[in-house]
């Protein structure tokens, strides 16, 4: 009975001792420094999504003079708000970056508890007054890379190795397969899935299964560059993923996607340093940057778009477009580039009429699709061929 | 598609993917052979994946990376073996602590080396003769990693050396009796050591294979649970390299098919498969007398001193 | 056999039984060791060891959010470690546990979400739910290794992966949440399947009295019941135990139902107190089930030591977010330490099973 009562008593003290530390964190004062916290899901060396948002992290950094960065890395979901304690309380961070879907409901919470603290997460749906959330998106940039797979390709079946079936990998996939159909209506896209974001083992086996299956243009989702490796030792092209992977196979990477976070980074804390963003306006704030605004990059490596090996082999399939007419793919890239890359787009890889694989017609003629319902999507464009869990 | 092609894929996949589990599994047979569990394998490994990746990165030279991973990983397993053998430790324990301080050594020790190419990794070579064997040469001959070839030539000599040698009783003895081993005049100790430093250098070589040959790359914790698949995969093949080779090949071919059928089964089900059938492959062998046959070392396990029997 | 390493100088002689003063006062030794040669890697980073213990101590000890990470980390250790000692009186070497929990877990998702029952009905039938999932996982081991003589090393080992693809194919198949978007979670809980906290932390309370209670529980039974005599007889003889006429199959399958139970529990306070719905099995587990082989085995499979070793890895669990956010350094070294600390730990076995003292010439 003792027991219970002197646990009862310890259990009220830390009660008490709790509450007294919540709203510690005091409100940003415009024109003041920044510091600001960076919680990442892997290791910064993951040569993947945590290893580009602190390449960005450090851009930032070295820009402005008035701001301080840290960061943590290998933060598990359910340490989201344990490891934003820390960067409040002891850290002294005014405004606080979450990198993972992973910390959505963690993020919201610690909006809730430090509501003077100004955050920002990456890649998810919820929003509060004090918590905004950002992405930067490579859905364009993957039909681009889709255009030349599908001229490339000498088996029509172009590999795609994926991590996990969300809606950000489903919306690529498509976008890619798009691309690829433009061009080459015979070509077929083939999924797999590793269910992890890093495991250079499963990557390896889907590429090799997808070798063995035919495949010879590989694109992918990975924090590695295995499948780009992996491509170029069956003689298979592929597609960069997130960092630069030229160099782990230059004369089979054909193009691909890179990232600058430091856009959306240094265009937010501009903002917060100048008092456009404060604790309280947050609600309705969404970054979904593109290509018009130099978030995302098409290529292999910073300023080199295409492989020059293969630019050619472009030039040289002439494709009859519905609305261009007779153009050679590696000009219908370029347009297609110029009409998303520059601002007033005038293109869109989704522009309807769009179909799923069931033959549902997904987006009506002219329509395009809603920040919404790309960020949401559950089909899968014609042309894809494997598991889709979740398929409506 | 033909079936062939089907079979020769799975062949060659197994193979490649097989080949470090065999290896691990090869020294882990040895070390558990002896009276002595090293649940330690993942950590050995990584440190030799690592070991590996810095020496070729530095000096081109593949083979050179594989023996400095085999010198890494079997004066890793020392600690391992100092805590379970002389310090008379839990075995389980020390080999969890030994994983998990691998583990942390290597990520810390790696910082620098991630995301870089490797462009000297081991090459592949095709076995002239016995590629023109169809189906088998195409699948397992051709066109694989040299080290893969190793470790398969290493299976029957180290099944013969278990089994039909002097070292080979001795070694099983200390591992089912050491008390009777003892009195015999074996040093027990220096027997356990020598098993223990062998499942390391193995260890050692398996991530050697995965960091400049399988992948070539390095990122920390890139040996992702393979180790752990090692421990059963000993288990699975009693004892018993040549077990060994088939449970590794087997597993491998498994792991690569979840990725081929994956168009009719979910992959979470396809990839739980392996597991479910190394169960059931116990369940089924487990009948009878086989069993008897086909158990652990008595001494599993059990540190040994003089007397305390 | 010691005679490889021993100089002659020294006296080796094996205590009977160390007591628990011995054990406790060489395990602290040995905790101290560790931490001074730890203290090589903190100068090597620039950090100076004295203000990097001391930052790892008030972080994680200091203040309430770090004891309520500290106490977090403790309630999924404790109820897996309490389980684990009862195992391991039976010579069970259940390596399952976080295969369990995540059944555990699973069951608790399922009554939480599909279940219809009401309010108040909730939060005990998942507890019952989860309890007996990890009972069922840990029994099926038992079975084998009793009927069949199967290893429980390697199918506890095994059965940790196939519980780890299921709770990726709930999450990715038939329990994906209709409001998560497309990603792979569970819906969250309802309100009522929530494990009440203290504040805002994670600290589950309910779930940290159960641990506590039951470790108490299971000390009376394991010490003072016949059930328990029967269980460390088929651990410490199994011989006597045949002949005793003591069941083996009964004892070691009663042994892996607490077992696998209490491990499942872990794993509905994970979803039902910290994350409110079902997710990646790793951030679910976060390899809780692995530690607790470690706070089971430095509790010498004593289930009230339990409490103070789970807390004790708590606070280095704990403590490791100190390294990684305070310090700023790598979150790996954090592995080394624990590996250090276990090591020495081990290594101080030897001093609490042997007298060791100074021949005299």
């Amino acid at each position: 009975m003792q027991k219970k009562i002197l646990l009862t008593a310890v259990l009220a003290v830390v009660l008490i001792a709790g509450i007294a530390v919540i709203g510690a964190a005091k409100a940003y004062v415009p024109g003041t420094p920044i510091t600001a916290g960076f919680i990442y899901v892997g290791p910064i060396g993951d040569y993947g999504w945590t290893h580009a948002h602190d390449v960005a992290r450090q851009i930032v950094a070295k820009e402005f003079p008035w701001l301080k960065t840290v960061y943590v890395e290998n933060v598990a979901a359910g340490d989201t708000v344990s490891t934003i304690d820390k960067l409040v309380n002891d850290k002294h961070c005014n405004v606080i970056f979450t990198t993972s879907f992973d910390f959505m409901n963690g993020t919201l919470a610690a909006a809730k508890k430090y509501p003077d603290v100004i955050f920002a997460h990456c890649s998810g749906f919820k929003r509060a007054p004090n918590m905004a959330t950002y992405m930067a998106d490579f859905y364009q940039v993957y039909y681009l890379n889709g255009l030349m797979a599908g001229a490339l390709t000498k088996t029509n079946k172009i590999g795609y190795v994926g991590a996990f079936p969300i809606p950000e990998l489903k919306r690529h996939i498509s976008a890619f397969t798009i691309g690829v159909r433009t061009v080459n209506p015979n070509a077929n896209v083939y999924v797999r899935w590793t269910e992890a974001w890093e495991n250079p083992a499963a990557a390896k086996e889907a590429t090799e299964a997808l070798v063995a299956e035919g495949c010879d243009v590989f694109a992918f989702t990975q924090d590695s560059p295995t499948v780009v490796q992996v491509a170029a030792a069956n003689g298979a092209l592929s597609f960069s993923h997130y960092s630069p992977m030229y160099r782990f196979a230059p004369n089979n990477v054909i193009s691909g996607e890179l990232v600058h976070w430091d856009k959306i980074y240094a265009d937010f804390l501009r903002k917060v340093y100048n008092g456009t963003y404060t604790a309280h306006n947050l609600q309705n704030v969404d970054y979904w940057w593109l290509l018009s605004q130099g978030a995302v990059e098409m290529g292999a490596k910073p300023g080199m778009p295409i492989n020059p090996i293969f630019i050619n082999k472009l030039k040289a399939t002439i494709v009859d477009d519905p609305e261009l007419g007779k153009i050679s793919v590696y000009d219908l890239i370029q347009t297609r580039l110029d009409q998303m890359a520059n601002p007033g787009i005038t293109f869109d890889p989704f522009q309807g009429p769009v179909y799923d694989r069931k033959g549902k017609l997904e987006v009506p003629a002219g329509m395009w699709m809603s920040v919404n319902s790309l960020t949401s999507m559950q089909w899968a464009v014609k042309g894809i061929i494997g598991p889709w869990p979740g398929e409506p | 598609m033909g079936w062939e092609s089907w079979l020769i894929s799975t062949f060659a996949r197994a193979l490649a993917y097989g080949t470090p589990l065999l290896l691990g599994t090869l020294g882990e047979i040895y070390a558990e052979r002896s009276g002595v569990l090293n649940l330690g394998i993942e950590g050995m490994m990584i440190m030799g994946a690592y070991a590996a990746f810095v020496v070729t990165s530095k000096t081109g030279q593949p083979w050179l990376g594989v023996i400095v991973a085999a010198a890494v990983g079997g004066v890793f397993s020392l600690i391992h073996a100092f805590a379970s053998i002389t310090l008379k430790a839990n075995q389980v324990v020390s080999g969890l602590a030994l994983t998990m301080l691998g583990l942390g050594l290597a990520g810390v020790l790696g910082r620098s080396w991630v995301g870089l190419p490797l462009f000297t990794p081991l090459t592949r070579a095709t076995v002239p003769g016995l590629s023109a064997i169809p189906i088998i040469g195409p699948g397992f001959f051709t066109r694989q990693c040299l080290l893969a070839y190793i470790a398969m030539l290493l299976v029957p000599i180290m099944w013969y050396i278990l089994f039909h040698t002097r070292i080979g009783v001795t070694i099983r003895a200390v591992g089912e009796d050491p008390a009777t081993a003892d009195s015999l005049g074996v040093n027990v100790a220096r027997v356990r050591y020598l098993c223990v430093v062998v499942g390391g250098i193995f260890a050692g070589i398996a991530g050697a294979y995965l960091s400049i040959y399988y992948r070539p790359a390095w990122t920390a914790g890139m040996t992702g649970g393979i180790g752990w698949i090692v421990i059963a995969l000993t288990i699975f093949a009693f004892w018993n390299p040549v077990y060994g080779l088939v449970g590794s090949y087997f597993f491998a071919a498994l792991y690569f098919l979840a990725y081929r059928m994956q168009m009719w089964v979910a992959p979470s089900i396809l990839k739980a498969m392996p597991y479910v059938f190394a169960i059931l492959i116990l369940i089924f062998v487990s009948r009878g007398t086989l069993q008897k046959r086909m158990g652990a070392p008595a001494a599993l396990t059990l540190p040994y001193t003089r007397g305390e029997e | 056999m010691l005679k490889v390493l021993t100089p002659k100088w020294l006296k080796i002689e094996r205590r009977p039984v160390p007591s628990g003063g011995v054990i406790f006062l060489v395990s602290i030794i040995a905790i101290v060791a560790a931490l001074l040669v730890a203290a090589i890697f903190f100068a090597a980073y620039g950090v100076s060891p004295i203000s990097a213990y001391r930052s790892i101590i008030g972080g994680a000890l200091g203040n309430w959010s770090g004891i309520s990470e500290t106490l977090r980390r403790m309630i999924p250790l404790l109820l897996c470690g309490i389980g684990l000692t009862i195992a391991f009186r039976a010579l069970f070497w259940n390596i399952g546990a976080d295969g369990q929990l995540l059944l555990g877990a699973v069951a608790a998702t399922g009554v939480a979400l599909f279940s219809g029952l009401p309010g108040p009905l909730l939060l005990p039938a998942m507890f019952f739910a989860g309890f007996s999932a990890g009972a069922l996982w840990g029994v099926i081991p038992a079975v084998l290794k009793v009927k069949l003589g199967i290893n429980d090393v390697i199918t506890t080992l095994m059965m940790n992966y196939i519980a780890l693809y299921v709770v990726l194919w709930l999450i990715h198949g038939p329990w994906r949440g209709p409001s998560m978007r497309g990603y792979a979670y569970t819906d969250m809980f309802p309100p009522a399947a929530r494990i009440p906290v203290i504040g805002q932390s994670h600290v589950h309370w309910p779930t940290l009295v159960l641990g506590i209670v039951l470790a108490v529980i299971m000390y009376i039974f394991l010490n003072r019941t016949r059930g328990g005599f029967e269980i460390r007889v088929v651990g410490e003889n199994p011989h006597a135990a045949r002949f005793s006429g003591i069941s083996e199959l009964k004892t070691i399958a009663i042994v892996m139902v607490l077992s696998g139970g209490l491990a499942g529990l872990a794993g509905v306070g994970e979803v039902a107190g910290v994350h409110y719905q079902l997710l990646d099995p790793t951030q679910i587990s976060m390899g809780y089930g692995y530690t607790a082989i470690i706070v089971a085995w430095l509790a010498r499979k004593n289930p009230l030591a339990v409490i103070i070793t789970s807390f004790f890895f708590g606070v280095l669990m704990a403590g490791g977010d100190v390294i990684k956010v305070n310090l700023g350094l790598p979150f790996q070294l954090i592995h080394v330490f624990n590996g250090l600390i276990m090591f020495f730990l081990i290594g101080s076995e030897l001093f609490m099973n042997y007298k060791i003292s100074i021949r005299r010439q």
